[in-house]
């Protein structure tokens, strides 16, 4: 057991903590283009949208992250010819299975608002369109922002999970370094600790963005 | 078709499941007229309302809208719905926009006035309606009711209806809150504003109507003028209606 | 042997070591999840701090760190667990710790009139506690623990990074050596979809028998 290196490893995990970011970052930010769409289409369509939006949102909430990792990584990308790095692959999993289940919860927010505020918009003359955009989707979007303050620290967690295929996150780092010093609790410890970090700052930010944008005067949950 | 009837209702039916709304109701409205319709929940006044803008689409029956059929399937509804102001039971302010922007949202995106201009309307209709400037940039949630719905009457009247709908305007305020918004109401009858009034206020009604119609199961049981009806009502259910509801009368 | 038939009894077994795991976690994590949060809503000082402290570490930290904690961490302190069982033990504080969340909601849901009431009867605090929270906070919780059990499924098949043979572990395998892996990823896809399917039935039949309750 080799704690000298220890000591001169731990700078290798912590820079870890980029990788790991960026695949939360990626995640959250493709989830959200393939969510909010989504998640109104199945809000406000016909049921055949509905339908085939629901296989995908099964398909893709249901499934094992770690299964879907490697069906893309090492079959999916090959067979249409990408050679992606383990990084984008992730990236790009993370991101279809939090567009799944960001839909929900945008789905969640939009018919939480009461029929009332579309009729107005409707009878001001708004299309089904304008009203949505106009209307409903500033306040889901608002009501939806505890959800996705969620959604980051599960997208964090399920980051860790993305060592499985090699991409040089916290996780990886801590592994490698157990290996290379014989020391295995602290090193996964110390991952540990980041990622608990990362998730608590990262709460603190989404609770002060939804203190910010506060509607003044209403009374969450009425 | 009399040239200053602004709207004209043939036949009117609809029907929720098993349960009959409207039963074959026909009216006209003429410019500058107010009329009051009365009558026990479930009589079908809201459905009505909420077809004349077409919020509920009519089983059977036909709408004018000055010269344009508004049933008519091939007709942009949108358009329609710009020139008729209206007013909800619940206000429906939208929670999000302050008092200011829910009245000039309509201006800006349906039609499509410029900032600066739709500011102006907006202002002249909160002002109309007895809201300065300490308001303008409030929530609807800091809102009184009486603030509400005033805002509401602005929003609608903002954008120039031919024809403002006020469905049951006070039925879901406090008492206090009442009369401010009966007063802008009257106020715009008065100057000449068509409009057309479900309310329980019978008080009200007998005073500001040009006609009062009373609906009952669907149907128009009796229409008049608010003389007429007092002192000559052709129906037991309009006496009683009236008498329920009059205080004075006996 | 041809692929199939090999890949598919290698995966029958890796299935019954799942639902070994499965079936020994969940009921644990249940039953870990209701004393954590009795405890957190119960408990004087002291027990409040250490169930607060266990829920809020173990909802924090990655299930996939805990595993390895687990497994490879303590044995650098002469503590070996095999696979199977440091996998059970972290489902069971993982699982358990998100379940205590569900049910300190769901006992704080229940108004503070029908723990007056109890006490009006002459019921002490444990009488209340048995017959009068319980059965409500088993209710209240049920879409909660559903929810978490589900996940379960999904997460059981981390285990494999500590060694132990279960599904995913099979189809790592077969792909290392065949390199089939749409086939061999795609199928096992199916099975967890088709093990959630059947818990979520599950669930829903247990919803509603206590709905008529």
């Amino acid at each position: 057991m080799n704690y000298i290196s220890l000591i001169e490893y731990l700078p290798y995990i912590f820079e870890g903590l980029l990788w790991s970011l960026a695949l939360v970052l990626g995640g959250l930010g493709i989830g959200f283009t393939i969510g909010l769409p989504i998640g109104t289409m199945i809000t406000y369509s016909d049921k055949y949208t509905k339908f085939i939006l629901n296989v995908y949102i099964w398909i893709f909430r249901s499934t094992p992250l770690i299964v879907l990792l490697f069906l893309f990584y090492w079959g999916v990308f090959p067979n249409i010819g990408l050679k992606l790095s383990p990084l984008i692959t992730s990236i790009i999993v993370l991101g279809l299975r939090s567009g799944a289940y960001q839909s929900e919860i945008f789905r969640g927010a939009l018919e939480s608002i009461d029929e009332g505020q579309i009729l107005a918009a409707y009878s001001l003359g708004m299309s089904k369109i304008q009203a949505i955009i106009s209307i409903t989707i500033p306040q889901a979007l608002r009501i939806s922002i505890p959800s996705l303050s969620n959604e980051y620290a599960i997208l964090l967690k399920d980051s860790a999970i993305c060592f499985t295929i090699g991409v040089l996150e916290v996780l990886t780092r801590a592994r490698i370094v157990s290996i290379a010093t014989g020391i295995a609790l602290i090193p996964y410890l110390i991952a540990g600790i980041i990622l608990m970090m990362m998730t608590y700052i990262g709460l603190k930010f989404f609770h002060t963005v939804y203190k910010k944008t506060v509607i003044p005067g209403l009374i969450e949950g009425i | 078709m009399i040239s200053d009837t602004i709207l004209n209702v043939v036949d009117l039916h609809k029907k929720y499941g098993d349960s009959i709304a409207l039963d074959g109701v026909s009216f006209r409205v003429r410019k500058g007229e107010t009329k009051v319709i009365i009558g026990p929940n479930g009589s079908g006044k809201t459905t009505l309302l909420k077809c004349l803008n077409l919020l509920v689409k009519p089983d059977k029956g036909r709408i004018w809208l000055g010269n344009i059929e508004i049933t008519d399937p091939r007709i942009n509804i949108n358009k329609i719905r710009r020139k008729i102001g209206f007013v909800f039971q619940d206000f429906n302010l939208f929670h999000h926009l302050t008092v200011l922007n829910n009245v000039m949202i309509g201006l800006v995106k349906v039609r499509k006035l410029k900032k600066h201009q739709a500011y102006k309307k907006a202002v002249d209709a909160l002002s109309t309606v007895g809201l300065d400037n300490t308001l303008y940039h409030k929530y609807p949630a800091q809102l009184s009711g009486g603030q509400k719905q005033r805002v509401a009457i602005a929003r609608a009247l903002a954008m120039d209806p031919v024809i403002m709908l006020y469905d049951e305007p006070t039925s879901s305020l406090d008492p206090q809150f009442v009369n401010e918004v009966l007063q802008v109401i009257r106020k715009l009858a008065k100057n000449g504003v068509t409009s057309i009034i479900v309310t329980h206020q019978i008080d009200f009604a007998l005073e500001i109507a040009d006609e009062i119609i009373v609906m009952h199961k669907g149907r128009i049981i009796e229409s008049g003028r608010p003389t007429e009806l007092l002192s000559n009502p052709q129906n037991i259910l309009t006496k009683k209606i009236l008498i329920r509801n009059f205080r004075t009368l006996r | 042997m041809d692929f199939w038939s090999n890949f598919l009894i290698n995966l029958v077994q890796g299935l019954t070591t799942t639902l070994q795991i499965l079936v020994i976690s969940i009921p644990l994590s249940i039953i870990t999840g209701f004393i954590l949060g009795f405890a957190r809503v119960y408990g004087n000082k002291i027990i409040f701090y250490i169930s607060t402290g266990i829920s809020t570490t173990f909802r924090g930290l990655p299930l996939i760190v805990t595993l390895l904690i687990l497994f490879f961490g303590l044995a650098d302190l002469k503590i070996y667990l095999s696979p199977f069982w440091a996998s059970i033990l972290g489902f069971t504080l993982c699982g358990g710790s998100y379940i205590s969340e569900y049910v300190k909601g769901a006992i704080q849901s229940i108004e503070q009139g029908q723990a007056e009431a109890a006490r009006a009867l002459g019921m002490n605090k444990l009488q209340e506690i048995i017959y009068i929270i319980l059965p409500q906070t088993l209710i209240r919780a049920l879409p909660g623990v559903s929810n978490e059990i589900i996940y379960m499924i999904q997460y059981s098949s981390l285990s494999f990074v500590i060694g132990v043979k279960e599904i995913f572990s099979v189809a790592k395998t077969f792909n290392s050596l065949y390199f089939r892996s749409i086939e061999i990823f795609t199928t096992v896809a199916f099975v967890y979809l088709l093990l959630i399917a059947i818990a979520t039935l599950v669930f829903k039949i247990i919803e509603n028998k206590l709905k008529i309750t």
